[in-house]
């Protein structure tokens, strides 16, 4: 495990170390009320100046760092694994349907069953993500082409895509403001309860990613050189892809739609770290977690009187993204 | 030599499609097989059955006296080393990083490489004559290159077979005999599949001619490169006679439309003559 941050790489990781702590403090200090550093330091170590300073220190803005944080991280690995485990670099966890799948349990939730509780709308949302990637799961299964299962995850999203559309057109007109604002992703309403429950889903996939990377790393020179090397294939990718699901689930159903940052992320990583299991994750969680995070801060920040979902930021910068690397790619190819 | 592989009866089909059918061979430590025949005669889907890499196959393969079916992956991994050429990797793999492959099915969950571990592989790769190209791409060797990496990967997986599915394929004449050369220098149990009977003829102790999913033929280089076996086997007459300097069997086909398979006046068509250079 150690041996993949030691050489050149080595470099790499200690200033993504340093920069991920030093994104994770600078962050705190911004936001539309006006807090100095020194406040901010003598809330941390010491007590806060006045009870204002303390709500917003420890009740919006440390939860919503520390879960851009892990959000962020779970991301850029399910993305990274999912890419590593389908051997396509387009493979993203939204991919599967989880997005649509958590819209439709948003929608319901919100619409069909008129609940204005806030508990019921992440739980539906996640109910709704695993619906749709057991959906995906089955239908890959009974075509026995887990190959397919790509493809499929982009059925499933229409299809479940356009049942949540037909119910917020029949559907209440604020109601379906509330789920269409959800989808676009968003760490306003994020407590220190949801960066626990993130981040012990995130711990957990990356220490199962650490346990498996050797097996992970045989199946990108195909299926049959995998298994040769003594790795079941079908158990393995049906681990890995239930993982992915189950981390992304759970940041959907908290923080919205934030498309992108699985599909991005990776990109930029291997670039950087190479291709391998261990450096491509320890970096994918790094980076993807320090973007977020200064996402985030871009989201609160831009617009004086209004935030911006975040879910529209990572796609804007997503998309000019991949538009870059297809123009260098026609410039070296 | 001990006897290491013995496969008795060993029938696999699809969808009530035979494509093996009762197949029985010994592999012998030391021995170089090269299993022969023309496309569909169930050459690759023998080697699957040998790396129980299908499920179904009826039969018995007994490795070391133990029913192969009785090892667990890891350990049938420490024993079978499959050499392969699929389409290339879709990411940028370091050549360092596909030998290293071959460590996993010695390596219990989250451990890391130790500095014996970096050894061998370094070892590996200058076996193969590769030690300076560790840090390149995979994607930019060339197919015999590639060859040696995936070999390499072989030595780190310490294996006692190695079993080569078209070896030769997409490679020239230079890289076709390097390969087999390297892969004969090794000193180690071969299988491996392959069309070009007069490189098998040049490689192997011994071949299996396969046809239609029934084993023709299993027996030394000179018992089953006649010319009557072949021609019923591949569909073209075929003619043989002895290299000049090795003494190697050397078989030749040419087309039925040509001329009878009993005519050795075929030969002289332009087309076998151009070894001799009549087209530089």
């Amino acid at each position: 495990m150690i041996s993949a941050i030691k050489g050149k790489n080595s470099w790499v990781f200690s200033g993504l170390i340093i920069f991920t702590i030093f994104s994770s403090i600078l962050s705190i200090t911004y936001g539309p009320a006006t807090i100095t550093s020194t406040d901010i330091f003598q809330c941390v170590v010491n007590e806060c100046a006045s009870p204002m300073h303390d709500m917003v220190i420890w009740q919006i803005r440390i939860p919503r760092v520390l879960v851009g944080l892990v959000a962020g991280m779970g991301l850029a690995c399910a993305g990274a694994i999912l890419q590593n485990v389908t051997r396509n670099p387009l493979a993203d966890p939204y991919l599967f349907g989880i997005i649509s799948g958590a819209g439709l349990g948003a929608t319901i939730a919100t619409l069909v069953l008129n609940d204005q509780q806030s508990l019921a709308l992440p739980l539906a949302a996640f109910l709704g993500a695993l619906f749709s990637v057991v959906i995906v799961f089955g239908i890959a299964t009974l075509l026995r082409n887990m190959s397919h299962l790509l493809l499929t995850g982009v059925a499933v999203s229409f299809m479940l895509g356009s049942i949540s559309h037909f119910i917020l057109y029949l559907g209440d007109p604020f109601a379906t403001n509330r789920v269409i604002f959800w989808l676009m992703g968003s760490l306003t309403r994020v407590e220190m309860f949801h960066f626990y429950l993130i981040g012990a889903m995130v711990l957990i996939t990356l220490l199962t990613i650490f346990a498996l990377h050797r097996q992970i790393d045989a199946l990108l020179l195909g299926d049959e050189s995998a298994a040769s090397l003594g790795v079941n294939v079908d158990k393995l990718r049906l681990i890995l892809l239930a993982l992915c699901a189950a981390v992304t689930a759970t940041i959907v159903a908290y923080c919205g739609g934030i498309g992108f940052v699985g599909l991005m992320i990776p990109h930029i990583v291997r670039q950087l770290v190479g291709v391998t299991t261990m450096p491509l994750i320890i970096g994918s969680a790094l980076v993807g977690g320090c973007f977020l995070i200064w996402v985030d801060v871009a989201a609160r920040s831009a617009l004086s009187n209004v935030e911006i979902p975040i879910g529209i930021i990572t796609s804007a910068i997503g998309s000019i993204f991949f538009l870059a690397i297809m123009y260098r790619t026609r410039k070296t190819g | 030599m001990s006897k290491l592989l013995s496969v008795e009866s060993v029938s696999w089909s699809v969808e009530k499609q035979d494509i093996l059918n009762n197949i029985s061979f010994d592999v012998t430590s030391g021995d170089i097989i090269g299993i022969i025949g023309p496309n569909g005669a169930g050459k690759t889907s023998l080697l699957k059955c040998l790396l129980n890499q299908y499920k179904n196959w009826q039969g018995s393969i007994k490795l070391k006296n133990k029913a192969l079916t009785h090892y667990r992956p890891h350990e049938l991994a420490q024993i079978f080393a499959l050499v392969v050429q699929n389409a290339p990797p879709i990411f940028d793999l370091k050549v360092y990083d596909v030998v290293r492959m071959g460590l996993l099915p010695y390596k219990a969950l989250f451990a890391s490489d130790n500095n014996d571990d970096k050894k061998n592989i370094m070892l590996a790769l200058e076996k193969v004559g590769l030690a300076s190209s560790q840090a390149k791409f995979f994607n930019t060797l060339s197919g015999g290159e590639q060859q040696r990496v995936l070999i390499a990967k072989a030595l780190v997986q310490k294996a006692k077979i190695l079993v080569l599915d078209e070896p030769t394929n997409h490679l020239d004449i230079f890289y076709q005999h390097q390969i087999l050369q390297l892969v004969k220098a090794l000193n180690i149990t071969v299988i491996m599949t392959i069309h070009d009977l007069n490189l098998a003829a040049h490689y192997c102790n011994r071949l299996l001619l396969l046809d239609k999913g029934n084993l023709v033929s299993d027996n030394s280089v000179d018992q089953v490169l006649k010319p009557e076996l072949l021609t019923k086997v591949f569909g073209l007459p075929c003619h043989r006679d002895n290299e000049l300097h090795s003494g190697v069997p050397r078989v030749y086909f040419y087309p039925a439309c040509d001329t009878s398979m009993n005519n050795p006046s075929a030969l002289n068509s332009p087309l076998l003559n151009s070894s001799k250079g009549e087209y530089s």
